[in-house]
């Protein structure tokens, strides 16, 4: 917007070198509109119309109305994907905004070596996504695993934690938590704004830790945290990888870790039903919007910005 | 490609005009390689031919289209290969595409989906592919609605693989495998698994995948699909199936939930049998070579059990391991049929090939190729020559959408094996739910 604006000013002045300003200026803009048409808008446009269309990736596309939308209402394993992705994102995301805001606060009281632990915390956050990390979790969680094996050092017998339909969600909402390094940053950041005055007449009023953190800290820190639980949401919401690389593509055992985008993944390129992909995604994209939405509304009662 | 927003304004169109000036600047930089795939005007011809597999595999077919290149010095054949869980995703996006390579290595579960939509070829019509000296029967996996859409490629059968290791670290006996129930097998894997006293198991589960149901249908008058393409198995028939397997279950035959649910997923060189932790498992035959190279071992076939004790009564059948498959939309129709026809009829491809992708359905080429099998091959194909006179019908092909049925029983096996669903209840839910793929 604001290079827009700057580029309206130049006009004003410079009439003459209008043409020429702008030419260069879309032309070195033009790498980033190709891709924004050619790989984003594009192809957003084109699921848009094959949502409403019966297209199995071979034959044309057939128009079908609402029916891939009505199909929905009905799709079990769509209702359990549904399930699945929501306590994925309910449970994983507070946890890890917990985690990462504790470790925050720790990592502010001026640790010796503070930048090597940031770094340090901050690592499974670049890894965390990753397929190698995917695999590694496998061999973490598995029957004859890590965990297993420090579990037996104390007399506990353990379990194939990712091939028990019970607790193989729990393994990736660990996988998740782990993470914790991009919203720890941001926190951090946002723990650097908050102005040390506010501590020293709190303590000289006698507040101790926890008073300072609840009455001074948590409030001033509530734009922070609103703004990584919305980044971390949607992020949840879309999660693939993970489960597709641990329950092997399957979001086995039993459909437990088939998250809506691994179901409709599946649909897509497995069974041929691109068209009822392509809706889904769509459905995904609204689904995302109403909680951001909701969250921006609620946000009114709680976060507190202080200027 | 989709047309760019309309232009609102001379910015805009200014914006558009440099947007294709880049796209035909970036176009001219990386161009050079356009028709590679269509015949020029010497008559040379680009084939691209795709399949799945492992390294093996991979180096048996280079070799043989170096020789068949050697020969046709106008032919030059790209091959692209991958794993058996990417292939699907890629051939269906490449057909998408209009991009599909010539020549398809194709399986069963898959040929109708792509067969109905039209994007194979009738191989019937296609030129210079003979068919006169293939066994009648395995012709019959390719064809259906008056056409042959794939070329069966190498003929396997489900069976038992069982570790003689494991018998004789356990003491005991190998079965006779032509009289044994179904009740031998659990009473045989369990006193395996006693024997073996926590070091492993008897068996493998059935169930694991849509073979060992089909024979199980076969076995009582049904079938997994019916002739008109549709699901063949009653709920009652999948419901003493999964009755049999927690049978087997409580009778420890079987590992537990969790390592069958772990076991589904892992590779075959992690998978219980190639790591020696069961003594039998439910395979195809064609994969002794490969399972027995894993598990370091000669790995034996025995006979799939029946209901009365009769091997002729097990519902055995010679499946297609693959087949060859032509795209509807090959510029080079005749080239590529003239290859398939090179893979299944030729002494020289035979001799490269073996019996990797199955026995050869070609009775010249088997009995040409028979003497050169390394061992666990030679095994394979001794089987397949076995139980040939106990064969029943062929298996008709899934319909269009039972591709899916892989995944599905994976699914409701692990439900019934976890206790999570009793056999009636996921018998119902499988069937339903095979009915709501099939089109």
């Amino acid at each position: 917007m604001s290079a827009l604006g700057e580029l309206g000013s130049l006009r004003q002045k410079k009439p003459a070198g209008q043409k020429k300003d702008n030419l260069a200026a879309y032309l070195f803009l033009s790498p980033w509109l190709l891709g924004l048409f050619l790989i984003t808008i594009g192809p957003m446009l084109a699921s848009l119309y094959l949502a409403f269309t019966d297209y199995n990736l071979i034959q044309a596309p057939e128009w079908i109305g609402f029916e891939n939308f009505t199909r929905m209402l009905s799709d079990e394993r769509l209702h359990n994907s549904l399930r699945v992705t929501f306590t994925y994102v309910f449970v994983s995301v507070p946890l890890q905004l917990a985690v990462a805001l504790l470790l925050a606060v720790v990592l502010d009281r001026g640790v010796r070596g503070m930048a090597f632990y940031r770094s340090v915390f901050y690592l499974p956050s670049l890894l965390g996504s990753s397929v190698a990390i995917a695999i590694l979790w496998r061999q973490v969680f598995g029957t004859e695993g890590l965990l297993n094996q420090v579990l037996s050092l104390v007399g506990i017998d353990g379990k194939g934690w990712i091939s028990d339909p019970s607790t193989a969600l729990g393994t990736l909402v660990v996988l998740n938590v782990w993470t914790f390094g991009s919203p720890m940053v941001i926190f951090l950041a946002g723990l650097r704004q908050i102005p040390a005055m506010y501590y020293e007449a709190a303590s000289v009023d006698g507040a101790g830790v926890f008073g300072r953190f609840f009455r001074i800290t948590l409030p001033l820190l509530t734009p922070i945290i609103f703004f990584n639980l919305v980044l971390q949401i949607i992020h949840a919401f879309q999660s693939f990888t993970q489960a597709f690389v641990v329950s092997g593509g399957t979001g086995g055992p039993s459909d437990s870790t088939m998250f809506f985008t691994l179901y409709l993944y599946d649909r897509g390129f497995g069974n041929f039903d691109m068209g009822y992909a392509s809706a889904m995604a769509w459905f995904l994209l609204v689904i995302i919007g109403v909680f951001t939405a909701a969250n921006f509304f609620a946000s009114k009662y709680w976060v507190f910005y202080d200027d | 490609m989709r047309p760019l927003i309309p232009p609102t304004g001379r910015r805009l169109r200014a914006l558009a005009a440099v947007a294709i000036a880049t796209t035909l600047l970036a176009a001219s930089a990386c161009g050079g390689d356009s028709g590679g795939n269509s015949g020029s005007a010497d008559g040379k011809v680009t084939l691209r031919f795709t399949w799945w597999g492992g390294d093996t595999r991979t180096k048996l077919t280079q070799q043989a289209i170096d020789a068949y290149q050697k020969d046709h010095p106008n032919v030059t054949i790209k091959g692209e290969f991958g794993d058996w869980s990417g292939y699907w995703d890629k051939l269906a996006t490449t057909v998408a595409a209009n991009d599909a390579p010539d020549i398809i290595q194709m399986d069963e579960k898959y040929l109708r989906e792509y067969a109905d939509r039209g994007a194979l070829l009738d191989l019937k019509k296609a030129d210079g592919l003979d068919t006169s000296k293939f066994e009648p029967d395995t012709l019959s996996a390719g064809e259906f609605d008056g056409g042959l859409y794939g070329l069966n490629a190498g003929i396997n059968s489900f069976a038992i693989v069982a570790n003689p290791t494991v018998f004789k670290a356990a003491g005991v006996a190998l079965p006779d495998d032509t009289t044994w129930t179904w009740d031998d097998y659990t009473r045989i894997a369990a006193e395996l698994t006693t024997k073996l006293a926590g070091k492993g198991w008897g068996s493998g589960a059935p169930g694991t995948n849509e073979a060992a149901l089909n024979l199980w249908a076969r076995q009582h008058g049904e079938s997994l699909w019916t002739k008109d393409g549709k699901l063949g198995v009653s709920a009652g028939q999948v419901t003493a199936f999964y009755q049999n397997l927690l049978k087997m279950k409580d009778a420890k035959a079987i590992p537990s939930a969790e390592f069958i649910s772990q076991d589904i997923n892992a590779s075959l060189d992690q998978s219980a049998m190639a790591t020696g932790k069961t003594a039998m498992s439910f395979v195809w035959s064609n994969q002794l070579n490969a399972l027995s190279k894993a598990a370091g071992t000669q790995l034996k076939l025995l006979r799939i059990p029946s209901v009365e004790g009769k091997s002729s009564a097990n519902g055995s059948y010679y499946k297609g391991s693959m087949f060859w498959s032509i795209s509807s939309r090959s510029k080079h129709q005749k080239e590529a049929a003239e290859f398939v026809n090179y893979l299944s009829n030729s002494t020289t491809a035979g001799n490269i090939l073996l019996a990797e992708r199955g026995v050869p359905p070609n009775t010249e080429i088997r009995a040409e190729v028979q003497p050169k099998l390394q061992p666990a091959d030679a095994a394979s194909a001794k089987f397949i020559q076995d139980i040939g006179k106990e064969l029943g019908e062929p298996s008709p092909a899934p319909p269009v959408g039972g591709g899916q049925v892989e995944k599905i029983i994976q699914r409701y096996t692990t439900e019934v094996l976890f206790g999570r669903q009793a056999p009636d209840k996921a018998a119902q839910g499988f069937i339903d739910e095979v009915n709501g793929e099939l089109k």
